[in-house]
């Protein structure tokens, strides 16, 4: 079939040649509309209604049970607890967690685990979970459900959350007095924030692993007993017994949702009980008529889209999504005043525990695992949500300005100019021989990939390296330095190394190929990633040039300039700064700049270990993906071309700063 | 009566040799068993209740029914009086001896439990001994298996009818028989297991149908559905051999055990924590009601209840009769007591009374008192799946043995052909029972059967032996991969996973704690008092798994990417053919094509540089537009309306064709 070779579709036509002309034009045009269609998102008629899809969730149906004595025993508990807290002032009370699961007749355990923490020369942590499985009567243990409540020490520095466990141990006894339950219930008490949870969860899933002790950072250990495969969790983080108004939390690690239709199976069964309840729930605030619906949702989504883009789980439910478990955290928070107080304060907590067991009963009815409704979506309120296939045309029109002009370029490539086939160089090299003026550099382009792509790795891999880590530096100087020396070279690789004729072209295609596909990819992986960084460098690409016939040179210089600030270390270094300045704005300029270095520096070593504990990609992209692209751009950006007089000026200062070459010197052609 | 058989003579040397140890147990004493009281036709019921109160706020209740019939000669089974018909016609139509048969809901929890008295798997679970003379094969066993699962599928209601090839294995070594197998005859095992089978009500009527009484009298009565299945494991059992005495087939008993093993979990009793009770509870508690008489046609009908153990701290209201108070059976070094209620004593005097057990405990205990935990058994098994994704994982089944000294272990391995093992990533690591993470010390196999399942066809069959050192466990570990079904053969509920079944392991206890299982040629629970033997063959089941194999998403994208698909393939076939097929353009006649296609090819002529009214030649034979010409373009690469053609002369419309290729 001719169809799809045929040689009369030339690239060469008069509309890409026209198009040509107008590139830019064309890629502000997408640019500006994928921008806006999200913008669009916002406005009610663009986004749809939630709904339960699962029917065998059905929540609500069944009247919730538990009484004003599971209350009592709650407060009764967290009296106990808070003496308990009095003893161990840094550590978690496993004895007594351990007494109360088994008098409440749990099959009670403890797991230990180990983290061996890689910087700083190297100190060992042991950490303890207790957790107690309630067998249900109607299975064999081939399902489980899991009701987490994290543990933190009195001298935590984080809010205090201590009566989540008496709440948890409270609904435990209620359930263990119930013989409808079709999975096994796991009670399970972790500490030391997200870590515990991660080796709780390594450990269950990987329990057997033998891992050298040399090299695993986390060693989970392995746990004595399980329930089968797990089939949703419920992560509890309570404030107070007396709440004012429960927080959901879904946002997982690298940006994973819950499943939907949990999430709305908490906002339905939270509003059957009266309880505020929502996504990104604040205080009840003042009616300001101010904001429209058109603001408040647009905030909402950023807001959503800006805890995602950052990968790390906003509780611990985050850490469940990566073993396809369905889970999400229900914060409740504090409730600052009396006035509202409604019923007796013995009662404060039942419509809470009213809730929970009415999500425990909701989920204990499904028949199959989350499996309806959506994955990808983005909360716009909390009865409305945005599709995958609503959002990611945004995204696809920001990443389709890097394939147009890739096309583009392609086709206005000088070695095409006689019409060769393009792909298929070699083959039609001995059709058409006279065609070709010169080959293209691809070899050294090729070279020139890897040795970006080789820093980038190196960026990964190096801060890890026994050597350095027996270097006593903390782990922040220690990646800090490291990613900058990589970043270092990567600045200087364009002024040591200059591409052949043609070579710059080149490597202008390969750049926005290679870019539009790894943003579609995280995009893919994590929405809100791959959105923020195509907004924040699709106008940069948009405006690079290689070609060396513009005599504009205030444009160059400002897309110099443009591709020097949009290194990932700088945008790290001004995304802190700016959540410095807001956090503390009653701060000196030149302290708060200081401050936001040494945030900054934080930030990536904690990228770092985030990415070696939980497997949080955010460092790698960074990294490994947006690094060796940085590099390419900045050298497009420079534009060096080989011609004499850049070999003269080379070879007088060969790391002078980036001065541009005189519109003169670019004019003059190699061939 | 009911004096166990006397033991083997003297207690043999213990086999060190794996792959002996339980060869060695094929049971010489059953010989003994068949001299029993019994006379000829002589045919007795008994019903036994065994109540033992559990750690952990749970009670055992165990019934069991047995009918043993010494029916002499197989024409006898024509006439039935006590065992069901079915069952006699059983042995009439088949070359079955032994039948095990279990339907389970629940899991027994070894931990705090101990062991169970008769062992059973969630689900449904089936095995059977055929024996027969050297004309049975094993394609007639695998029939009359399949036949046999068929007929137990109907008399109990449950889905034994889906025991196929496809779910059933051959177990070599683990499985032993409880008959007495004949030295000139074959002998074949069969076993299944369906796990998802879910046991309810419509398997109880059927089951209680094949008792003498039915469920009108005796210790059936108590059996009602809506107690027994609020419990926190409930199992249905029923057991079926032959024993045929002098390996003559003229001289034989059938023996048919149906057995019920409950287990109550008091809290499930209470309303809440503040109306907790102490732990009391009574017959009327556990089953509903008292109990109403005992079965008339039973020769004798007791209630064992334990008073030592968990069953110490209860005191018994009424007290069992002062001869009966406290019986001992002593075995293997460990000692249970129990207390007897023989219900013809109770049912003497005529009344229209219903009897009742209470067990109370004592008021002033504090719940934390029976919490303590209980000492685990020597042996304790566990199953589990690793990895995560839906694309592979590992099995892991885990065996932990308490005990000091070291034992025999044999484990048996189901995997589904939906789920592929490999072989050679199969290892069995072991730790010391205290420390948490498996290092990389290894077992080795003393024994190892494998029979590779093929997909869609058969399971994989694992059997492996090793001596487990005594505070150790081992990990036994299999990787495997998941397969990716064809559209039709997921299950309705297609996301709630696929199960595998639970692994048999197999052990043999030096010592009697914990042990309750009957002896071999014992056929009633008190046949077990005081039955010391050398060693005690003990056989657990693990959890079953459920895994996740990759599941479409079977809603409408999905559909129409299916229909979508065909609507492709279909097209592939006539657009292939155009592409591949030798074409011999014949004649032209006519100059106007017909069809689509031939317009079609017409184009293509005429842009090889031909004038199209050459080209294009009516009946080209292309085999590329409609069936018909298909067909005959794969006969023949010439249609039969042209077959002349080619010899004659149309060489000179060769050259066409080259263009088209050279367009290709």
């Amino acid at each position: 079939m001719g169809l799809l070779s045929d040689p009369s579709i030339s690239t060469q036509s008069k509309l890409v040649d026209g198009l040509a002309r107008h590139v830019r034009k064309v890629c502000t045009v997408l640019y500006v509309a994928g921008v806006a269609w999200f913008f669009c998102l916002a406005l009610p008629e663009f986004n749809h209604g939630t709904y339960l899809s699962e029917n065998a969730l059905s929540p609500g149906l069944v009247y919730p049970e538990i009484r004003v004595d599971a209350n009592r025993l709650a407060i009764q508990l967290l009296e106990e607890l808070q003496r308990e807290r009095k003893d161990h002032l840094s550590t978690t009370p496993h004895a007594w967690i351990a007494a109360k699961m088994n008098e409440f007749g749990l099959e009670t355990h403890t797991h230990n685990y180990t983290l061996r923490y890689p910087f700083g020369g190297g100190k060992e942590y042991h950490g303890k979970n207790i957790y107690g499985i309630l067998r249900a009567p109607r299975i064999a243990s081939t399902e489980g459900i899991v009701f987490t409540a994290p543990y933190r020490a009195a001298s935590s520095v984080h809010t205090d959350i201590s009566p989540s466990v008496p709440l948890l141990l409270a609904f435990a006894d209620f359930a263990r007095r119930k013989n409808y339950w079709a999975k096994d219930l796991i009670f399970l008490v972790t500490e030391q924030e997200q870590l515990g949870m991660q080796a709780w969860l390594e450990a269950y899933h990987d329990g057997d692993r033998d891992l050298d002790v040399s090299k695993a950072y986390l060693r989970p250990g392995n746990l004595p007993a399980r329930a089968g495969s797990l089939q949703a969790a419920l992560n509890i983080e309570v404030q107070d017994l007396e709440i004012d108004y429960v927080d959901v939390r879904i946002e997982g690690l690298n940006g994973k949702l819950p499943n939907l239709d949990m999430f709305n199976l908490v906002q339905r069964i939270m509003a059957r009980e009266g309880i505020a309840s929502g996504y990104k729930q604040t205080p009840r605030k003042k009616r300001r008529h101010s904001k429209s619906l058109f603001e408040t949702n647009l905030r909402q989504m950023l807001a959503m889209l800006a805890t995602q883009s950052s990968g790390v789980p906003n509780g611990n439910h985050g850490l469940f999504h990566r073993y396809r478990i369905d889970a999400l955290t229900i914060a409740a928070h504090r409730r600052a005043t009396h006035a509202t107080l409604k019923g007796q304060p013995g009662s404060a907590a039942v419509p809470l525990l009213k809730a929970i067991e009415g999500i425990a009963r909701s989920l204990n009815n499904l028949l199959e695992r989350f499996h309806q409704s959506f994955f990808f979506y983005v909360i716009v309120n909390n009865d409305r949500y945005i599709s995958i296939g609503d959002y990611m045309p945004a995204l696809v029109a920001l990443v389709a300005c890097a394939f147009v002009k890739a096309y583009l370029m392609w086709s206005t490539l000088p070695s095409t100019e006689a019409g060769g086939e393009l792909d298929t160089e070699e083959r039609d090299a001995d059709t058409d021989v006279e065609a070709e003026k010169f080959e293209l550099p691809y070899g050294s382009v090729l070279i020139y990939l890897t040795a970006t792509l080789l820093i980038g790795f190196l960026c990964n891999v190096l801060p890890l390296q026994q050597y350095f880590l027996e270097i006593p530096m903390g782990a922040a100087p220690l990646t800090t330095s490291v990613l900058s020396f990589l970043s270092l070279i990567g600045f200087i690789l364009p002024f040591v190394v200059v591409l052949p004729p043609g070579g710059l072209e080149l490597l202008h295609v390969a750049f926005l190929l290679i870019y539009g596909c790894s943003l579609i990819v995280i995009g893919l992986l994590n929405f809100a990633l791959g959105f923020f960084v195509a907004v924040l460098t699709v106008p940069l690409v948009i405006a690079l040039e290689t070609k060396e016939d513009t005599s504009r040179s205030t444009l160059r210089h400002a897309i110099r300039l443009l591709a020097l600030i949009l290194n990932p270390m700088m945008i790290v270094y001004v995304i802190v700064l700016a959540m410095t300045f807001y956090q503390f704005p009653e701060l000196p300029l030149q302290k708060i700049l200081l401050r936001a270095a040494t945030a900054a520096m934080d930030a990536s070593a904690y990228g770092l270990i985030d990415s070696v504990l939980y497997g949080n990609f955010l460092y790698f992209v960074i990294s490994t993906v947006l690094l060796p692209l940085w590099i390419i751009c900045w050298t497009l950006a420079l534009s060096k071309r080989r011609d004499y007089a850049d070999y003269v000026e080379f070879e007088e200062s060969p790391a002078s700063s980036p001065q541009p070459q005189s519109p003169s010197q670019a004019k003059v052609k190699t061939s | 009566m009911g004096q166990p058989g006397c033991p083997t003579a003297g207690p043999r040397p213990r086999p060190c040799g794996i792959a002996l140890f339980l060869l060695a147990l094929i049971p010489l004493t059953v010989a003994s068993s068949a001299k029993s009281p019994l006379g000829r036709d002589d045919e007795r019921f008994d019903e036994e209740l065994v109540v033992r109160p559990l750690s952990g706020d749970h009670v055992n209740t165990y019934f069991q029914f047995t009918t043993r019939w010494h029916f002499g000669h197989k024409d006898n089974l024509y006439h039935t009086q006590l065992t069901p018909r079915v069952i006699a016609e059983l042995l009439q139509q088949f070359d079955v001896k032994e039948l095990h048969i279990g339907l389970t809901q629940g899991l027994w929890r070894y931990e705090t439990w101990g062991y169970p008295i008769v062992e059973a798997t969630s689900g449904a679970e089936m095995w059977a001994w055929f024996s027969g003379d050297n004309n049975l094969t094993d394609s007639e066993v695998n029939s009359q298996w399949s036949q046999l699962a068929n007929v137990f599928s109907g008399v109990l209601c449950a889905s034994l009818n889906f025991v196929d090839k496809t779910n059933s294995i051959s177990p070599r070594h683990l499985l032993r028989p409880q008959f007495m197998p004949a030295a000139n005859r074959k002998n074949f095992v069969r076993y299944s297991a369906l796990p998802r089978e879910i046991v309810c009500t419509e398997n109880l009527t059927p089951w209680k149908k094949l008792l003498p009484c039915g469920s009108a009298s005796g210790f059936a009565s108590l059996l009602n559905s809506g107690h027994v299945h609020n419990t926190k494991y409930h199992s249905l059992g029923l057991k079926v051999r032959t024993l045929c005495e002098d390996n003559s087939e003229d001289n034989c008993i059938v023996e048919l055990t149906q057995t019920a093993n409950l287990v109550y979990d008091l809290r499930l009793f209470e309303q809440s924590s503040s109306s907790s009770s102490n732990g009391d509870f009574s017959l009327r508690r556990l089953f509903g009601m008292g109990l109403n008489g005992y079965c008339e046609l039973a020769e004798s009908s007791k209630m064992y209840v334990q008073r030592n153990e968990q069953g110490e701290r209860y005191q018994l209201v009424p007290p069992p009769s002062p001869e009966n108070e406290e019986v001992r059976s002593t075995r293997g070094g460990h000692t249970a007591i129990y207390g007897v209620y023989d219900m013809h004593e109770q049912f003497k005097d005529h009344g229209e009374r219903l009897f009742n057990v209470a067990w109370l405990a004592p008021k002033s205990e504090n719940r934390r008192r029976n919490m303590v935990k209980p000492t685990p058994p020597p042996l304790t098994v566990h199953r589990y799946l690793l990895g995560h994704g839906q694309e592979r994982g590992r099995i892991a089944t885990e065996i932990t043995n308490s005990h000091y000294d070291a034992l025999p272990i044999l484990v048996q391995e189901v995997i589904p052909w939906y789920v592929h093992g490999y072989l050679h990533t199969l290892s069995v690591r072991k730790k010391p029972q205290r420390v948490n993470e498996y290092g990389r010390q290894r077992i080795p196999f003393k024994l190892l059967h494998y029979k590779p399942g093929k997909q869609r066809e058969l399971p994989s069959h694992l059997e492996i032996g090793f001596l487990l050192p005594g505070q150790t466990s081992a990990l036994i570990t299999i990787d495997v991969d998941y397969l990716l079904l064809k559209w039709l053969e997921y299950p309705p509920d297609a996301n709630h996973g696929h199960y595998i079944g639970s692994a048999l392991v197999s052990s043999q206890l030096p010592m009697g704690r914990n042990y309750t299982a009957l002896p071999v040629e014992g056929y009633l629970f008190r046949d077990s008092f005081n039955a010391t033997r050398p060693s005690y063959v003990l056989s657990l089941h693990t959890e079953a798994l459920i895994v996740s194999l990759p599941t479409p998403d079977f809603s409408m994208p999905y559909n129409v990417i299916c229909l979508a698909c065909t609507v492709v393939a279909l097209a592939f076939g006539p657009i292939h053919s155009v592409a591949t097929k030798m074409i011999i353009v014949g004649k032209p006649t006519t100059t106007t094509p017909k069809n689509f296609i031939k317009k079609l090819l017409n184009k293509v002529f005429r842009r090889g540089g031909q004038p199209a009214a050459e080209g294009a030649g009516k009946g080209a034979g292309t085999g590329a537009g409609d069936g018909e010409e298909s067909r005959e373009g794969a006969a023949g690469d010439a249609p039969p309306g042209e077959s002349e053609l080619p010899g004659t002369g149309h060489l000179d419309d060769q050259p066409l064709l080259e263009d088209l290729e050279e367009n290709d």
